[in-house]
């Protein structure tokens, strides 16, 4: 890795785009405007940072100095022009770059170790009080089961239904992935999870031992939730019986599931460097983003050939070539040439990726591709459902994920995981890439399409983190099985799993 | 000719005034022989002494402490002019603007303040984590707005100062360790890169984006060549850090039709430098006469612009 190269392409791209505001008539000023120069060198200096080839120190003092002469620029152009002389707050004011006041807010962010509910306020004197009669051990074996159990309940007026998707269980504790949408509640106004009150639940394992439960409700239109067991049921247990008023419960059987588990996931070798790993999962961001605009890009396909959408191709040129000049990426890749084909087949101009387009691209992007270029590429929204899956993945590049079950939500489908291992939750990623899991995650149906699966809501607990993935397209609900890809840089693993899916009453 | 003549950085660049507003008027700051001479104040330190007692502190006196602080630092090869087209002209209405925006703290259009954060149970260990890096932040705060300003002031200097600025931080990194050498050497090939390809664009008329930058080290100018045809045309230039100093701040990237790479024989008004009629070629010495407008040529209201830089002739 060449730190120094990296260093010294985003100094010469902030040069470049400074030269190229001297180098405007007179008035006009920066050809895409002092933003757009400056989401460029944000683009390249986080996939700088992103593969470690540059600090952020560094990054944030070349933005601090490139936005300072843009600043003072700007001002004496104004001032030439005769327009006020207030020097922009921004040149001023800006005591932070605004990369650094993002990473100072993670850092002020606190470490969560416990859901953030009034129930787990509620129960935290218990917890404190029990934690050292059963901490939960960190060598423990995990455990992933699916559960896939409806659970009606009625009390107090109110009434629903509680799915339990899966159970996990790891040395950092014990969790349900539950479902309920809130439209479950029957109780007009009672729109809050929180209000359900996981009080009126009971857990009991095979010997007679009580479990509390606290509640992470879910982000987003999503409606599946984690509920944190505690204390963590000792490895011999059997089975947990889950009661909801008036009954009866749920029993959840513990045991491996072997018949119905799914094969043995397949690991193969990969070997791709730091940048073409980052170029796949910026590849993954564009296709899972392209249908959040879908109306306006058919739109602008329809009256325009600039591409369009340009803030999601800015600067990929410029990533490409830092990439290349931290030498984390060979000028050999095959993987530019294919980003730039996507970008073409996506109608997204202005990419500055100088590679040609490449004629081939992989089955599961064109897969997607087809999806969008049908003439309704919306589908008939699918009913809500869940589907309990459960298996854990080997290690990928030192992540270990356990998919904990898939729901179809308000036309969304999600996939939730269990991941430990991620280490740079926080960081910024280049284009909206989300380096807090540095992953590329397909599905493949059992239909033949593919499905790409993009960060939507996480929850941090210790060392592990809960991630809703939401897939794009929605998965069918006619799917009976799903083959799961995660890759990294030093390997693919494909999972077969068979789906039981659930629906709402 | 290899060698580098062991004379000051400075030895081509005449001295330059600014008018400074300090207290109920306005004072000159001189430049002159590499140094700031603040020539209404002649006892800075010991204002110093009684600023820290609770007086107040002579704008002179805090220019030329920002001018110190610096002296050194390699943003301002970053912030600083590229060249003569490059005007960079604030006044000390827009200094004095910022200062109080500043100091008032971010505004709307200013990076969002951390809102307090709500705990699930905050410990108390974790309350006097979250205060420290909070006492932190606010202090990095404190320095990047200190740093700031102090750029705004000596960028409103005007541009003789800001290009002897630029010469003397050049010079402070001319000869680095080798341990320092990957700290210091991105953003000299930047500023370097920066200011010779718009040289060599009025030069040779090539593309600037197409002038490639090392840094030379060892004996010797460096080289200018010129390599590829068409879109992969390239003009492979290796410069030593010192010539930001000693040739770009003293005007003299090009004289006539000639690359000036190093100054043979300093001195204002007449000097001995070397230059390149083209790229490949020999650089041969030509004696070179500068002439200047004069200190403070725009009045009390006017700091000093590219139009007060030296000229120079064969």
């Amino acid at each position: 890795m060449n730190r120094e190269g990296a260093e010294t392409y985003l100094r010469l791209l902030a040069e470049a785009l400074i030269r190229g505001s001297l180098a405007a008539a007179p008035g006009s000023g920066w050809a895409e405007g002092p933003a757009g120069g400056r989401t460029r060198m944000m683009a390249a200096g986080h996939a700088l940072t992103a593969v470690g080839a540059l600090g952020f120190e560094t990054l944030d003092d070349i933005v601090a100095d490139f936005e300072l002469a843009v600043n003072v620029r700007q001002q004496d152009q104004g001032s030439r022009g005769g327009a006020p002389l207030a020097v922009p707050s921004s040149a001023v004011a800006g005591v932070l770059s605004s990369a650094a006041v993002g990473r100072w807010a993670a850092r002020l962010h606190p470490a969560r170790s416990a859901p953030l509910t009034r129930a787990s306020g509620l129960m935290w004197g218990w917890r404190e009080a029990a934690e050292e009669a059963a901490a939960p051990d960190p060598e423990a074996p995990d455990r992933f089961v699916p559960v896939g159990l409806s659970l009606p309940f009625r009390k107090e007026g109110v009434s629903g239904e509680l799915y339990l998707v899966s159970f996990a269980q790891t040395g950092s504790g014990a969790r349900f992935i539950a479902a309920w949408p809130d439209r479950a509640l029957a109780r007009p106004g009672m729109l809050d999870p929180d209000s359900i009150g996981l009080d009126w639940l009971t857990v009991t394992d095979d010997r007679g031992a009580r479990y509390d439960l606290a509640l992470v409700p879910g982000a987003g239109p999503g409606w599946a939730h984690v509920m944190s067991v505690w204390p963590p049921p000792p490895q011999d247990i059997h089975w947990l019986d889950v009661a909801a008023p008036p009954g009866p419960a749920a029993r959840v059987r513990l045991e491996r599931q072997a018949p119905d588990a799914g094969d043995e996931p397949e690991v193969s070798e990969a070997s791709l460097s730091p940048g073409e790993h980052l170029l796949t999962m910026l590849a993954d961001r564009l296709l899972t983003t392209a249908p959040e605009s879908w109306r306006d890009w058919r739109r602008q396909r329809a009256v325009a050939s600039p591409g369009p959408l340009p803030a999601m191709t800015a600067g990929l040129g410029q990533i490409v070539a830092a990439l290349e000049a931290a030498d984390v990426l060979s000028p050999l890749s095959p993987v530019p040439a294919r980003l730039a084909a996507l970008c073409a087949s996506m109608g997204f101009g202005g990419h500055g990726i100088a590679a040609a387009p490449a004629p081939d691209l992989p089955e599961r992007w064109l897969s997607l591709l087809a999806h969008y270029q049908r003439r309704k590429p919306d589908m008939a929204p699918v009913r809500d459902g869940y589907a309990a899956v459960a298996a854990a993945l080997p290690d990928l590049d030192g992540i270990r994920l356990a998919l904990l079950g898939l729901d179809n939500t308000e036309g969304c489908s999600s996939l939730h995981v269990l991941a430990r291992g991620m280490t740079a939750e926080g960081q910024p990623g280049p284009l909206g890439v989300d380096l807090g899991f540095p992953l590329s995650l397909w599905l493949r149906d059992s239909g033949g399409r593919w499905h790409a699966a993009r960060t939507a809501g996480r929850h941090r607990a210790d060392t592990e983190c809960v991630v809703r993935l939401r897939l794009v397209p929605p998965l069918p609900e006619s799917a009976d099985s799903i083959e799961v890809l995660a890759s990294g840089r030093s390997a693919e693993v494909r999972a077969r799993l068979p789906l039981r899916w659930g629906y709402p009453t | 000719m290899t060698d580098i003549p062991n004379e000051p950085w400075f030895a081509c660049l005449p001295p330059c005034d600014a008018y400074v507003p300090c207290g109920d008027g306005r004072h000159v700051v001189r430049w002159e022989a590499g140094a700031l001479r603040l020539l209404s104040h002649p006892d800075p330190e010991g204002e110093l002494v009684l600023a820290a007692l609770g007086g107040d502190k002579a704008r002179c006196v805090e220019v030329a402490q920002a001018w110190g602080r610096h002296a050194a630092d390699l943003s301002v090869l970053a912030i600083g002019p590229r060249g003569p087209a490059d005007e960079i002209a604030l006044s000390w209405d827009d200094v004095d603007a910022a200062a109080q925006v500043g100091a008032r703290g971010p505004g709307p259009s200013g990076p969002p303040r951390v809102a307090p954060m709500r705990l699930a149970s905050p410990s108390i260990p974790t309350s006097a984590r979250v205060q420290a890096q909070r006492q932190r932040m606010e202090q990095e705060m404190a320095r990047t707005t200190q740093r700031r300003n102090d750029m705004l002031s000596l960028l409103a200097l005007g541009y003789g100062f800001q290009v002897r600025l630029i010469g003397q931080v050049a010079e402070a990194h001319a000869s680095p360790p080798d341990d320092q050498l990957a700290r210091v050497r991105p953003p000299l090939v930047a500023a370097i890169s920066a200011r010779v390809a718009l040289a060599a664009e009025e030069w040779i008329g090539i593309d600037p984006d197409q002038v490639v930058v090392s840094l030379h080290r060892g004996p010797g100018w460096g080289s200018v060549e010129l390599t590829g045809q068409g879109g992969q045309r390239r003009l492979q230039v290796s410069l030593p850090a010192g010539w930001l100093g000693r040739v770009w701040a003293a005007g003299l990237a090009l004289a006539g039709r000639h690359l000036v790479v190093a100054v043979r024989r300093g001195g204002w008004p007449d000097a001995r430098v070397l230059a390149l009629r083209g790229p490949g070629t020999e650089p041969v010495p030509l004696d070179v006469h500068g002439s200047a407008p004069g200190p403070v040529s725009g009045g009390l209201d006017v700091r000093s612009g590219p139009a007060d830089a030296p000229h120079w002739e064969i």
